[in-house]
């Protein structure tokens, strides 16, 4: 009777374990847009990583298919992919930096991590885009054999895989935007 | 005697049917007007939920005016959404405040809850995650031949 006890105990407690380990498992995208004039606007957005990865797939309109994006092989006379691939297979350092008038621009590989700087000198002072991509994303990205495609489910699982991250921050003299990922389902 | 058989087979069947059309919950929809203070308009509508697939498969798709038609390849995505949200606990997924507008999409209890509150109306719609998936799926097997 006792063992029989004890491996109720057991198996409930596995249980419990693997249910908590999928409840803190879940990873969140978070948006949040916010005025900061008298209005107050404010934007916020809470998707759970899990939603986009099996929601993607299942669109197939325009350049979205199977959740991977098709793109022209040039954009703006760029090969974004080359462009990725190159960044992907070079050591850390700093690969773009712009400083004029207008603006400061620093691309940059650094701790696993792809980052784009930008600074505005000309209008609010105070502006600035920060963008950090994780590289385990950008590789995730790149996994797939189209030459002229991204594997966008691929990259949110490399996403969901990576800690918490600060993805995209962006804040001039009227707005703040921040995109982060974390394990809370609430931006707050 | 016969009478009082005839009624108790119909009220259990009212308390079944009854019991069917909670399990699968209800859709709300609520519009408050203020068009101007004095005359403000209030909509309610509250149906079981479990008749708005069944009622979806009798109604044609010429009556809809192709809308089916249009819906139809999002179909897959919004089955899956709703799959994946009725595993995730009640949140909140979307907020906007603009302008005196606030609008807001948030799951609770199995529900997916649309609140959408301005300074001229105040629109609230809620219906079972469970039920959208029906109507996805409804629409979705109603291919263009059928």
């Amino acid at each position: 009777m006792k063992r029989i006890a004890l491996l109720l105990a057991l198996v409930f407690a596995v249980a419990g374990i693997a249910s908590a380990q999928q409840t803190t498992a879940e990873r969140w995208l978070h948006v949040r847009v916010e005025c900061t004039d008298a209005r107050g606007d404010t934007v916020r957005v809470n998707v759970p990583l899990s939603l986009a990865e099996k929601v993607l797939p299942a669109i197939n309109h325009d350049r979205l298919h199977n959740g991977k994006v098709t793109f022209d092989g040039r954009m703006e006379g760029v090969d974004l992919r080359a462009v990725l691939q190159a960044v992907r297979d070079s050591r850390d350092g700093e690969f773009v930096t712009v400083q004029s008038r207008d603006n400061d621009v620093r691309v940059a590989k650094q701790d696993g991590n792809l980052i784009v700087h930008v600074r505005d000198n000309k209008g609010s002072k105070d502006g600035r885009v920060e963008v950090r991509v994780p590289m385990s994303v950008v590789n995730a990205l790149l996994s797939t054999s189209g030459g002229n495609e991204l594997d966008l489910v691929a990259g949110i699982r490399a996403l969901a895989a990576h800690g918490d991250a600060e993805l995209v921050s962006v804040k001039d003299n009227r707005n703040t935007v921040r995109v982060w990922v974390d394990s809370k389902n609430t931006s707050d | 005697m016969i009478l009082g058989k005839l009624a108790l087979g119909a009220a259990g069947t009212v308390v079944l049917a009854g019991a069917w059309m909670a399990n699968e919950g209800l859709v709300r929809v609520s519009v408050y007007e203020m068009p101007d203070a004095r005359q403000p308009k209030l909509v309610n509508v509250i149906v079981p939920a479990t008749l708005v697939p069944a009622v979806l498969h009798f109604v044609p798709d010429s009556a809809l005016h192709g809308a089916l038609e249009q819906a139809r390849p999002w179909m897959p995505a919004a089955q899956a959404a709703c799959e994946e949200l009725a595993k995730l606990p009640d949140t909140e997924l979307f907020e906007v405040r603009d302008n005196g507008e606030h609008v807001r999409i948030a799951t609770r209890d199995g529900l997916l809850v649309i609140d959408v509150v301005s300074p001229r109306e105040t629109v609230y719609v809620s219906f079972p995650l469970r039920t959208a998936w029906k109507v996805a799926r409804e629409i979705q097997e109603r291919g263009p031949s059928s």
